[in-house]
């Protein structure tokens, strides 16, 4: 029945949940990011074998912010999550140098599904906090961000551990999907 | 052999001529050349008389045989002449023999003789070096024993040094050792040090926080000793305030009770008013008996003044008409008189005269009657005012019994004016007498008398309102000043007895404050002594800890110290252990200098050796090559001899055979064996170059496969397991695996395999002995999709439906719904989140068993409604 209520005020007012989901490789920082930006504090992870899904209000937004787990057995069931989906985080561990071909490989296999063709992409560019860590446009070249077309994206660096970045990264995000509608 | 060479040589030398051995030769050549010539001149005449006749072919036969038998003969010649070219080649030989046996033998000599010369400057030289390097091997020996014996010194040296280098390494690990312990012990002491020094500088910490309370206890200390002092003076000031305001209380009962007597007095004095009042009641009474009296008086009087009055009237009346009738007559007279009027106007004139007499009269009477009332009105008033003195002399009775003075004035005054006016009552009742007297003469005496009358009355109307006033007044101060004086006394009173009371509650909030302060002070001084205590506990304490600091740093000192010691120690011995080894290395040095010494001594021999091996070598091989020579020499003279023979097999065999084959089996037997030989060579060349070749492929694969596993290994994470074909196998079936995991079948959902299973396979076919590993691998995977499903499944189940219906796809594709049953999932959650709708029925195959009887899936369509 809560549904019911939920539903229906959502659909009084307005204001439907934007959905998002968080993907990137085993280990990237989806979790910690998810839970840094619905609580604002760091926990402590496991590698999440199945998903995490939880609600985060930002800006008067609500997101209905989706966690995929991120390693190679699992990483095919992304795709079951595709549909209806506003936008996708992907969460790129920037000092993993040896991991970043797989990463761009799956980010690409990703943005050709046809269900996320309207989906906006922002990219944490995330464990600034490492030192061996690569940049932004580092990161964004060996993705090959540069060369996407008809998609709006955007890289961010960031730390979900030290929480920076994280602000802009959402405040940017909400800019865009308001923008879009 | 020599001898037999030299005495042959001699005989030949002896017998032969020298020149004679190249004369058989060129006559050889000769001869030879002519056989030669003439026999292909017989075989041309051969080919020409084939064509004859038999006869012909006889003769020719015979001509042949002629010629044959010629031919014969030359060959007979021939035979000769090579026997005589035998016997000279003989000869010849011999003469070479002997003179190669005499070069041979002059070689031989001179070589002899060489090598005798040679041998002895070889000896001598051999001798010479000898002893040089015998002299030399001595000096090299007693070098090599000095050396040995430094060696031995040195080893010895070295041995020591190297046990003294143990014992240092052993006395360095001991330090180290210690060192480490001490260190330790440091580590120990400083950390507790720094406990020490921490708890120290908690404590020292909490000793300022407890000073800082102390201190602040002290100040409050003060500051309660301040509100103490504050409090003692306000006390003191409160207890002077508090005298003085019983000294005051003690004044306020003294006014009190001054003013209870005051007030008794006045309670008497009101007494005594009233009972003056109760007096002046007594005498009002007695006064309004009097004045009852005086009324009734006044009453008769008023009577005889009626009387009087009416008798007045009447007279009255009759002077008004006497008088009327005068005046008119008088008037009309006068009108007679003078005027001369008619009779009728006379008449007239005389009536209206009579008409205004009798209006003058009514007049008089009405004046007359105006009068009596008015009078009688005076009269009723006057009665009336009277009664309103006697009222108001109740009432200022009532009101003014304290005032004895003006009430006796007042009753004086009222006495006198009871006088007064008994006397104006006389005055009048003389007055009226006199007016009743005088009425009848004049009217105006009446109206005079009544307006002294009016006068009077006005008069004392107004000293009565006066009086009254006055009194009025007087009495309302008077109550004023009583009741003024009752509130004042009221409020000093409730103003002494709430002084009084303020004065107690704050004594008693002092006295609480007192013992609150006394209370806090005391605890105060309680918490004081505890922080002393606690103080003295942790000075003590804290002496105990600086002892135990200083016991500490002493220790770390002494520790240093020795620390400092055995690092001075381990210096010098560091140092000694420099010096020894330098002075080792010095001796290795030296050592390594005599050992190359040594070693170019011993080169040197070696080189001389060498020289000396060389040329016993270089004689050695001067002599295999003489000796060679000398074999190939005698191989030329086996050949030569073996061609003698030859020649001879074959001058035997031409002599047996006139032709025959002069081909040397045993030559050739033997060239095939070194030919077979050379091939089996061969063979065994190629196959060792294909052996060679194939050790290399072996190793190139090898290599490869080491390359292959190691970034097999590197890209799957692996341990490095025995290099195995199967493990290899079974790395790029996973590798293959992994692919297949990246790359999920993009066919439809439903039906595609999913990639836990569709390795199975591919692992099945990699090869038959890694399937344990396969398996292994097989559920981990499989672990890893249930942990995924069991998630997903629970995740469903708990999650809101508006997250649910995001699940349904992950459900379906991980139970491998049909797309049916994923429809249906879809249709039940869309009718859970509406409102609206319909349950969907279950249609498909969710429950196979039932489903093929409509009836029973009707019900299992209507039963879940039960269950929502």
């Amino acid at each position: 029945m809560g549904g019911f209520f939920s539903s229906l005020f959502s659909g009084l007012f307005g204001t439907r949940e934007m959905r998002i989901l968080i993907l990137g490789l085993d280990g990237a920082g989806k979790t910690t990011i998810l839970y840094r930006l619905q609580v604002g504090e760091v926990v402590t992870t496991i590698p999440t074998i199945g998903f995490n899904v939880e609600t985060v209000t930002y800006k008067n937004l609500k997101f209905q912010v989706w966690d995929l787990g991120g390693q190679t057995s699992i990483r095919p069931y992304w795709r079951c999550y595709y549909s209806n989906t506003d936008a996708v985080i992907y969460v790129v561990d920037s000092s993993d140098r040896d991991r970043m071909g797989i990463s761009k490989s799956e980010l690409v296999a990703m943005l050709e599904e046809e269900e996320l063709k309207k989906a906006i992409l922002v990219v944490f560019a995330n464990k600034q906090d490492m030192e061996q860590a690569m940049t932004p446009t580092e990161v964004a070249n060996s993705l090959g961000l540069p060369a996407l077309k008809d998609r709006k994206w955007q890289i961010f660096k960031t730390s979900a551990t030290k929480g920076t970045g994280l602000d802009e990264a959402m405040e940017w995000l909400v800019e865009a999907l308001k923008s879009r509608q | 052999m020599f001898a037999k060479l030299k005495k042959k040589i001699a005989e030949e030398a002896a017998t032969a001529p020298r020149s004679g051995g190249r004369m058989p030769r060129s006559m050889s050549k000769e001869s030879i050349t002519s056989v030669g010539a003439d026999s292909g001149d017989d075989f041309a005449s051969d080919g020409s008389s084939s064509r004859d006749d038999l006869p012909s072919q006889i003769l020719r036969k015979n001509d042949h045989i002629r010629k044959l038998e010629a031919k014969l003969a030359d060959y007979a010649e021939q035979l000769r002449l090579l026997q005589k070219t035998k016997e000279k080649l003989e000869i010849a030989l011999e003469t070479h023999q002997d003179s190669s046996m005499r070069k041979l033998q002059d070689q031989n000599e001179s070589y002899q003789t060489n090598r005798a010369k040679m041998a002895e400057g070889m000896a001598l030289a051999l001798e010479k070096k000898d002893q040089e390097w015998m002299e030399k091997m001595a000096v090299l020996d007693q070098e090599k024993a000095t050396l040995s014996a430094r060696l031995a010194e040195m080893t010895e040296q070295s041995l020591s040094l190297f046990q003294k280098r143990d014992d240092l390494d052993e006395l360095e690990g001991f330090q180290q050792q210690e060192l480490a312990k001490v260190k330790h012990m440091l580590l120990k002491r400083e950390e507790q040090l720094g406990q020490q020094e921490r708890n120290l500088e908690q404590k020292e910490g909490e000793l300022q926080t407890a000073t800082q309370a102390l201190a602040e206890a002290q100040g409050r200390l003060h500051e309660l000793e301040q509100e103490h002092t504050e409090s003692g003076r306000l006390n003191t000031e409160l207890k002077a305030e508090r005298e003085e305001l019983l000294l005051v209380r003690e004044e306020m009962e003294l006014k009190v009770s001054q003013l209870e007597t005051k007030e008794q007095q006045l309670q008497q004095l009101i007494q005594q008013v009233s009972e003056d009042f109760q007096q002046s009641q007594q005498t009002t009474l007695s006064l309004e008996k009097s004045l009852a009296d005086l009324q009734k008086e006044h009453e008769e009087l008023k009577l005889q003044q009626e009387q009087h009055r009416q008798k007045t009237l009447v007279e009255e009346e009759e002077r008004e008409r006497v008088l009327g009738n005068l005046q008119e007559k008088a008037s009309s007279l006068q009108r007679r008189l003078e005027s001369d009027l008619s009779q009728d106007e006379h008449l007239q004139e005389l009536l209206k005269e009579k008409s205004l007499l009798e209006q003058r009269v009514e007049e008089a009477r009405g004046e007359l009657l105006q009068e009596r009332t008015s009078r009688s009105s005076t009269v009723s008033s006057q009665e009336a005012q009277i009664s309103r003195l006697n009222s108001n002399v109740t009432e200022l009775q009532t009101l003014l019994r304290h005032k004895d003075d003006s009430n006796k004035a007042y009753r004086e005054r009222t006495d006198e004016q009871i006088g007064a006016l008994e006397q104006q009552v006389e005055n009048f009742s003389q007055k009226l007498r006199s007016a009743e007297l005088l009425l009848a003469e004049s009217e105006a005496h009446t109206q005079t008398l009544q307006a002294d009358w009016s006068e009077e009355r006005e008069r004392l109307q107004q000293q009565v309102a006066t009086q009254r006033q006055r009194g009025l007044e007087r009495c309302a101060r008077l109550e004023e000043q009583l009741a003024a004086l009752r509130t004042q006394t009221d409020t000093e009173h409730a103003t002494a007895q709430e002084a009084k009371r303020e004065l107690e509650e704050q004594k008693a909030e002092l006295q609480r404050r007192h013992e609150e302060v006394e209370s806090s002070l005391h605890t105060r001084t309680q918490e004081l002594e505890q922080a002393r205590a606690d103080m003295s506990s942790r000075q003590t304490v804290n002496v105990e800890i600086a002892k135990a600091l200083e016991d500490t740093r002493k220790q770390k000192e002494e520790l240093q110290l020795q620390v400092g010691e055995l690092t001075a120690s381990q210096q010098t011995l560091q140092q000694e252990v420099s010096q020894l080894s330098g002075q080792l290395a010095a001796k290795e040095a030296e050592i390594q200098d005599l050992k190359e010494a040594l070693n170019a001594a011993h080169a040197e021999t070696e080189q001389m050796r060498a020289q000396a091996a060389e040329r016993d070598q270089e004689h050695e091989a001067q002599l295999a090559a003489f000796r060679q020579e000398v074999i190939s020499q005698t191989e030329q003279l086996d050949s030569c001899q073996s061609r003698v023979s030859d020649l001879q097999g074959e001058l035997e065999s031409m002599s047996v055979q006139l032709q025959g084959p002069e081909v040397g089996e045993g030559e050739q037997n033997g060239t095939v064996t070194v030919d077979d030989l050379d091939q089996l060579q061969k063979i065994n060349k190629d196959l060792e170059q294909q052996l060679g070749d194939k050790n290399k492929t072996i190793k190139q694969l090898q290599q490869r496969l080491a390359e292959l596993k190691r970034t097999l290994q590197k890209e799957l994470k692996l341990k490095p397991d025995t290099e195995t074909d199967g493990k290899e196998k079974v790395l790029e079936g996973r590798d293959r695996l992994e692919r297949q995991m990246d790359r999920p079948s993009t066919e439809a959902s439903g039906s595609a395999m999913a990639p836990t299973l569709a390795p199975g396979p591919s692992y099945a076919s990699g090869s038959s002995g890694t399937t344990v590993i396969n398996s292994s691998d097989l559920t981990d995977s499989r672990e890893i999709n249930f942990e995924y499903l069991k998630h997903v499944v629970l995740k469903f189940m708990s999650c809101r439906e508006a997250e649910a219906f995001h699940l349904i796809r992950a459900v379906s594709v991980l139970l491998h719904f049909s797309p049916e049953e994923e429809a249906m999932l879809k249709q039940t959650l869309e009718y859970k989140m509406s409102w609206f709708g319909s349950k969907p029925s279950p249609k498909g195959t969710i429950r196979p068993s039932i489903s093929a009887s409509s009836n029973s899936a009707s019900i299992m369509s209507a039963s879940p409604n039960h269950w929502s």
